[in-house]
C-alpha cells in the first residue's frame, strides 16, 4: 500500500474509533465523578471505588442468575444498590474519625476497604469469569458512516441523564449548595451550622451509585471477573487526575479524553502497552496542567 | 505521621547506647544464630521475610522523608529483581556484580520518575505511582526474550562457591537488611537527612537554607527507589525465582500495608514486623487464597485505627494517673 492509501484507511477508521472512545469515555467519567465527589468535600481518594462497584456487579449477577437469588434484573439492581449504599455507609463510619485528622491516612484506609471488597467477591463468587448483559434492545443503525448500536445509545442516554441529574442537584438544591460550601471552605461551612458528616455521607452514597451504574454499563462490553471493574476504574482515576481531582466538569472532560486516546492508541499503536500509555498520559498531562485541564477556565464552577 | 519523625533514631550522647539500639543488636544476634536451630523451610521463609522488610523500609522511607504515599514501589523492585535475574541467567554473573548495578538502576529510575512528577504531591503522586505499578507487568511480559515473560527467571548463581545455597540466601538477605537500617540511621543524623526532613515539614524554611523542594523530592525518590531495587534484588536472590506476578499493583499495595503495620518505622525491629507480616500471612493462609486480601484489608484498617486511637487512649490514661496522685 502506498502512503496515501495508508492515510486514507487510517482516516476512515478514525471517526468510528473516536465515537466508540467517547462512549467508553462517558463511563470513565461516571467513575471519575464518583471519585471527585468524595475528594471534593472530604479530601479522601477512595481507592475502594472500583472493587466495591465490582462487588456490586457480581451481586447483580448473583441475584439475577440464581447463584444467590432468582430475581428479575430490575429487582437485582435495586437490591445491589441498597447493598452498596450500606457498604458506603459502613466505610464512611469506619474512616470518618480519620477524615478530619489526616486525609492521607484515610486514603490508605480505603485501600484496606478495597482489599476486603475484592476478597469478599472472591470468597462468595470464586475466581470464575461470568457474563452479565444489559436488558436493552439489540439493534444498530448507520449514521453518516458510523455504526451506532443500541448499547451505545443506552450508555449515552444513561450517562447524560445521570450526570445531568447530578449537576442539577449540585447547582439547584439545598444539599448541593451545602456540598459546594463544604468543598470551598469546610471550616466556614461548619461555623454556619452545616453538618459536615451528613454531606460527606451524601457524597459517598452518590459516588457508590455512580460506580454501580458505570460498572453495569461497562461489563457487557467485556466479561465480569474479580478484576474487570477495578481495572476499568483505573482509567477513571486517570480521568479524574487529568481533569484536576477537584473538578466535576473536569472529570467529565478527562473521562471522554481518556476514552478516545486509549481507543486510538490500542488501535493504531498496540493494545499490549495500554497501561504504559496511560502512565505516559498522566505524567505528560500533569506536567502541562499540574492542577488539571480546567484550572483556569472553570475556576469558580463546581 | 509528621511529629513522630523527630523522636526516632536520635542518639542520646550522655547515656551511650539507647534502648532501641540495644534491641536492634539483640535482634541481629538472635537472627545470626537462628539457622542452626530451625528447619530448612523456615530458613528460606526468613530470608524472604528479610527481603520484604527491606521493601517495607523503602516505602516507609518515602513516607517519612517525603511525606508521600507510593502505591507503585513494585516498579522499582522489579527493576532490581530483573537486573539480578537477567545478569544471572544470561551472563552468569552473581550477586556481588549485579547488586550494586541493581541499586544504581533503582536510584536512576527513582530520579527519572521523580523528575516529571517533581511538582506533584499527595493524591496526584499516588495515582502516578499507581500507573507506574500497572505498567510494569505489561513491560515485563512484552520483553519476554529478555525477561522470560510470564514464566520468569530462576536465580541460581552462588555468591560464595561451595557454601550451601540455603544459608547464602538467608545470610545475604540478613546482611542487606542490616546494611539498609544502618544506612537509614546514618541518614537521619546526617546534614542531608535533616535538610530533607526540613524540606518536608517547612518547605519555605528549607528554601531559605538552600534546599529546594524539587531537589528534596528527587533525592527522596532516588533513595527510596534505590532501596526498593535492593529489595527486589535481594528478594530475587533469597526467593530464587523472579516473575511478573511478584511485581503487580497488589504487591505495591501489600508493601504499603507492611509499612503501615510497622507504623512507618525505619528501625530494624519495626521493619521486621512489616516484613514478617508480608511473608507469613500468605504462608499461613496458602490453603485459602481468597482470605488473603480480606485479612490484609482488615490488618490495614486495624493498624490505622489503632494508630489513630492509641495515642488518645494513652492520653486519657495519663490524665487519670495524674488525677490519682
Amino acid at each position: 500500500m502506498s502512503l496515501p492509501d495508508v492515510l486514507a484507511t487510517a482516516a476512515r477508521d478514525l471517526f468510528p474509533l473516536i465515537w466508540s472512545g467517547m462512549i467508553t469515555g462517558c463511563l470513565y467519567a461516571l467513575g471519575a465523578l464518583g471519585l471527585v465527589m468524595i475528594f471534593k468535600c472530604s479530601r479522601v481518594v477512595n481507592f475502594s471505588h472500583g472493587n466495591v462497584a465490582g462487588f456490586a456487579a457480581f451481586l447483580i449477577y448473583g441475584f439475577s442468575s440464581g447463584v444467590l437469588l432468582e430475581l428479575s434484573w430490575g429487582a437485582a439492581v435495586l437490591l445491589a444498590v441498597v447493598a452498596v449504599i450500606a457498604i458506603a455507609f459502613l466505610t464512611y463510619a469506619i474512616i470518618s474519625p480519620l477524615v478530619f485528622e489526616n486525609d492521607l491516612t484515610a486514603t490508605i484506609a480505603t485501600l484496606g476497604v478495597g482489599l476486603i471488597a475484592q476478597g469478599a467477591t472472591l470468597l462468595i463468587f470464586g475466581a470464575d469469569i461470568v457474563g452479565l448483559d444489559l436488558p436493552v434492545p439489540r439493534f444498530s443503525l448507520s449514521v453518516l458512516g458510523l455504526l451506532v448500536t443500541g448499547y451505545d445509545l443506552t450508555v449515552l442516554a444513561v450517562a447524560v441523564v445521570t450526570i445531568g441529574a447530578l449537576f442539577f442537584v449540585i447547582d439547584h438544591t439545598k444539599l448541593g449548595i451545602a456540598f459546594r460550601a463544604i468543598s470551598d471552605n469546610p471550616f466556614a461551612a461548619e461555623v454556619c451550622g452545616l453538618n459536615l458528616r451528613s454531606v460527606h455521607l451524601f457524597a459517598w452514597i452518590v459516588a457508590a451509585v455512580l460506580g454501580v451504574v458505570g460498572a453495569l454499563l461497562i461489563v457487557p462490553t467485556t466479561f465480569l471477573s474479580v478484576t474487570t471493574v477495578a481495572a476499568f476504574m483505573l482509567q477513571a482515576f486517570a480521568a479524574a487526575v487529568i481533569g484536576g481531582f477537584a473538578s466535576l466538569p473536569g472529570s467529565l472532560i478527562g473521562g471522554i479524553l481518556i476514552g478516545i486516546l486509549m481507543n486510538l492508541f490500542t488501535f493504531y499503536v498496540s493494545p499490549e502497552f495500554s497501561s504504559t500509555f496511560l502512565l505516559g498520559i498522566i505524567l505528560v498531562a500533569l506536567n502541562i496542567f499540574p492542577n488539571g485541564i480546567l484550572e483556569r477556565v472553570g475556576g469558580s464552577r463546581v | 505521621m509528621s511529629d513522630r519523625t523527630a523522636s526516632i533514631g536520635l542518639r542520646n550522647p550522655v547515656q551511650g547506647i539507647a534502648p532501641a539500639e540495644m534491641l536492634g543488636y539483640a535482634v541481629i544476634a538472635v537472627l545470626v544464630c537462628l539457622p542452626w536451630f530451625v528447619g530448612g523451610s523456615w530458613v528460606f521463609a526468613l530470608g524472604v521475610c528479610f527481603a520484604n522488610a527491606i521493601g517495607v523500609l523503602s516505602v516507609s522511607m518515602l513516607v517519612r522523608y517525603g511525606g508521600e504515599v507510593s502505591i507503585g514501589h513494585a516498579f522499582f523492585a522489579a527493576i532490581g529483581a530483573y537486573c539480578v535475574a537477567i545478569l544471572d541467567t544470561r551472563y552468569g554473573l552473581s550477586l556481588p556484580v549485579s547488586l550494586p548495578l541493581a541499586v544504581v538502576l533503582g536510584v536512576a529510575s527513582g530520579v527519572l520518575f521523580a523528575w516529571p512528577s517533581r511538582r506533584l504531591s499527595g493524591i496526584y503522586l499516588a495515582v502516578s505511582t499507581m500507573a507506574l505499578a500497572l505498567a510494569m507487568p505489561e513491560l515485563i511480559n512484552n520483553l519476554d526474550s529478555l525477561t522470560g515473560g510470564y514464566e520468569g527467571l530462576y536465580v541460581s548463581q552462588p555468591v560464595l562457591p561451595g557454601v550451601s545455597m540455603s544459608y547464602q540466601r538467608y545470610y545475604i538477605a540478613l546482611l542487606a537488611l542490616v546494611a539498609v537500617t544502618y544506612a537509614l540511621a546514618r541518614l537521619r543524623q546526617s546534614r542531608q537527612g535533616l535538610a530533607l526532613l526540613l524540606a518536608k515539614s517547612h518547605p519555605a524554611a528549607a528554601d531559605a537554607f538552600g534546599t529546594s523542594r524539587v531537589w528534596a523530592r528527587v533525592s527522596v525518590m532516588g533513595i527510596s527507589g534505590g532501596i526498593a531495587a535492593l529489595y527486589g534484588a535481594v528478594l530475587g536472590f533469597a526467593g530464587s525465582t523472579v516473575s511478573p506476578s511478584g511485581f503487580t499493583l497488589w504487591s505495591s499495595i501489600f508493601l504499603l500495608v507492611g509499612s503501615v503495620v510497622g507504623f512507618y518505622g525505619l528501625t530494624l525491629p519495626r521493619a521486621l514486623v512489616g516484613g514478617a507480616f508480608l511473608t507469613l500471612v500468605p504462608q499461613l493462609l496458602s490453603a485459602s487464597g481468597a482470605w488473603i486480601p480480606v485479612l490484609y484489608g482488615l490488618a490495614l484498617l486495624g493498624m490505622i485505627l489503632i494508630g489513630h486511637y492509641l495515642p488518645r487512649i494513652r492520653e486519657i490514661a495519663g490524665h487519670r494517673k495524674e488525677a490519682a496522685r
